[in-house]
């Protein structure tokens, strides 16, 4: 019976080793790419020391401006806020193209692979610990919270890593930070608030389909559609619907009130545009083109929309464009460039005018 | 197990043995692999951040551990994180109470939410899943009712040292790891309640026969279950320094995942506190170690299911041969 338990036991852990060699299957490439890397860039770290004015300019200012922590290697850490939306996707899709770029080129040493966030305050605190015992030199990070993710922009500062915040600051963020890339929420709320004021000018009841309570694009596109239509006298606030970000419950926030208003449901607005695009396919489907219906993002899907005529407009945040910001960003401190202490990527209001820029 | 003569008892001393030996076998391999390819992965600094990490997910999985070993399982416990932490928030901020008290008054009112869990299924005998599944709903709308949905710094020093400060070098989460596996070491296979608790979740029928009071050894599982998400609520707040009513989705999932890793049978009466904490350890070498082998999220958590699958089986194997 002792050697069948044990035989057991052989297999559960050759069964795990496997799983850790196959899991790393995906990611094994780079990760066997980056010890040659590494050792090249030592090799090339060296020489640069003892012949810094022979050298070119740049390689110097990398090992001067970039080795934060002087152990010869310029290594930046990626925490993600999630992997799964839609929005944040296309962000991590473009930072790993860049950072990939970056790590062939020969500007940086290495990079953490894109780290999972999970939407959780939390797991980013933790990211920041693996960060910092990576011993990275950069950590870009998206946070998940404006409160709770701040100890992990404090940890890693005091580690004096170079902290790249991207897409929504937190509390600690403007003393501490390298830098900050991203836009400012409220502005978004009032672009839409303006929309549906300009699209309906006589008024009538709006409802406003929220995300997930707490977050904070949540409470700052909240606050600029209060500063809107929230202000005008003309409109009336149905409800603010909790949607959690979530599309369906979006579409039977628009039944619900369409039940209840009829007719003088004008508007529905939403905090991102998954949840309005489909707001609006459920107004169209019961004959009510005439509700406007906005949301935040620019997802390919609502651009698809207002191309095709069935989405009147959506309100496009350059996640990809903050997110390089911030990546060169590190590329100016590598260099020794003067880095500003906050980039603005604005948002903008796409219609079937300028609808063509953005749909890839 | 009740009717135990001497020679079942044996038995199952021999397959808690295996449960816990067979996981350490799993974290020596997982150690020594990711080490190899990453050295800095077994550094004193790494090892204490991991340890720090799981501290949370192990106090609730201790709880958890609990609610299984009774036949049950408790999902209320990721709310209970966020109404503890809307709670401090009030308390703290708000009330501007002590720090301390606070945080007594808190994990009293995350235990006694753990006894309602425990009150409805022990005497209604109601199903523990849709009895927790229902008041994970309840507990997540206080939490938001409490806050008005809206995040509270807590950034005081005194409160964040509660996660942040260190004891001769060691972080105080670990500490406070270190407190309550001994204790729940102790409870479960010291005292005469933890030996209740095997019996209740081991043949509920010999447990009645034996005299063993069915309902308060539920109803202490679950207000036990809660206090220590109660606690880890307490931790958690203070790692992120706020008060918020949207954390804690999910960590049900992780806390479930130590214990069935340590060998806690969901067939009930098999468990162990070392192999909790295993489990616990396991996991967070899981998410500290795939990062540092750049190992992307996706096919974290294959491998997280995976090695689930892979404890259960072996659970299954060794129970097996119990009977």
């Amino acid at each position: 019976m002792m050697k069948k338990v044990i035989a057991t036991l052989m297999t559960a852990a050759m069964a795990m080793s496997l799983v850790a060699c196959g899991g790393g299957g995906s990611a094994e490439a780079p990760a066997q790419d980056a010890a040659p890397a590494q050792e090249a860039a030592a090799d090339d770290a060296a020489p640069a020391d003892d012949a810094a004015p022979a050298d070119d300019a740049a390689a110097d200012a990398s090992a001067a401006g970039g080795d934060l922590n002087g152990d010869g290697k310029i290594i930046v850490g990626y925490i993600s806020k999630n992997t799964v939306d839609v929005f944040h996707a296309q962000i991590n899709g473009a930072a790993e193209e860049k950072l990939n770029a970056l790590k062939d080129e020969g500007v940086i040493d290495d990079w953490t692979g894109i780290l999972d966030g999970n939407t959780d305050a939390a797991k980013q605190c933790d990211l920041a610990q693996d960060c910092i015992n990576y011993n990275c030199d950069y950590v870009i990070i998206l946070p998940a919270e404006s409160t709770a993710s701040d100890p992990a922009v404090t940890s890693l500062s005091e580690a004096g890593i170079g902290v790249i915040v991207v897409n929504s600051k937190t509390d600690s963020t403007d003393s501490l930070a390298l830098t900050y890339c991203g836009s400012d929420d409220v502005f978004a709320g009032e672009l839409m608030g303006q929309y549906v004021q300009e699209q309906v000018p006589d008024g009538g009841v709006y409802v406003h389909c929220q995300g997930i309570i707490g977050n904070s694009a949540q409470q700052q596109r909240g606050e600029g559609i209060m500063n809107t239509v929230g202000a005008d006298s003309n409109w009336t606030l149905a409800a603010d619907v909790p949607c959690d970000w979530d599309p369906s419950k979006a579409v039977n926030a628009v039944d619900d009130y369409l039940a209840q208003y009829g007719d003088d449901l004008k508007a529905v607005i939403c905090d991102n545009d998954d949840m309005s695009s489909a707001a609006q396919t459920e107004c169209n489907a019961k004959g009510r083109e005439d509700i406007v219906c906005i949301g935040v993002d620019g997802n390919q899907g609502p651009l698809q929309m207002v191309k095709d005529g069935a989405l009147g407009a959506t309100v496009l945040q350059d996640g990809a464009g903050q997110v390089l910001a911030g990546i060169d960003a590190v590329v100016k401190s590598v260099n020794g460039e003067t880095v500003e202490k906050e980039y603005s990527i604005p948002f903008v209001l796409v219609t079937a005018d300028n609808v063509d820029e953005y749909l890839k | 197990m009740a009717n135990s003569n001497h020679k079942s008892k044996n038995q199952d001393a021999l397959r808690m043995f295996m449960g816990k030996y067979g996981i350490g076998v799993i974290l020596f391999f997982m150690l020594i692999i990711i080490s190899i390819m990453k050295p800095r992965f077994i550094y004193p600094s790494n090892v204490l951040n991991i340890l720090t990490q799981i501290s949370v997910n192990c106090l609730i999985a201790y709880g958890m551990c609990l609610a299984i070993t009774t036949g049950g399982i408790d999902l209320s416990v990721g709310s209970q994180l966020a109404l503890v932490s809307c709670l401090l928030g009030q308390f703290i901020v708000n009330m501007n109470m002590n720090v301390f008290l606070a945080c007594i008054l808190a994990a009293l009112a995350a235990a006694f939410l753990g006894f309602v869990n425990g009150f409805l299924i022990a005497k209604f005998d109601m199903f523990p899943f849709v009895v927790t599944l229902a008041t994970q709903l309840v507990i997540r709308s206080m939490a938001q009712i409490i806050s008005d949905g809206k995040g509270l710094s807590m950034a005081m020093p005194e409160f964040k040292a509660i996660y942040s400060g260190t004891l001769f070098g060691i972080p105080l989460p670990i500490i406070y790891m270190i407190i309550i596996s001994i204790v729940m070491y102790i409870v479960l296979h010291w005292t005469k309640f933890g030996r209740y608790v095997f019996a209740v979740g081991g043949n509920v029928h010999a447990a009645i026969a034996s005299g063993v009071s069915v309902f308060w050894t539920k109803t202490m599982c679950y207000t036990i279950s809660g206090l220590l998400a109660g606690l880890a609520g307490i931790i958690f707040s203070s790692k992120t320094g706020s008060a918020q009513s949207n954390i804690g989705v999910g960590y049900e999932t992780d806390a479930v995942a130590a214990c069935v890793l340590g060998g806690t049978s969901f067939a009930g009466g098999i468990a162990t506190a070392p192999g909790v904490l295993l489990g616990a350890i396991i996991i967070g070498c899981i998410y500290n170690g795939m990062n540092f082998l750049n190992i992307g999220s996706y096919y974290q958590y294959m491998t997280k299911g995976i090695i689930i699958i892979f404890a259960v089986l072996l659970d299954m194997v060794i129970n097996k041969k119990g009977n």
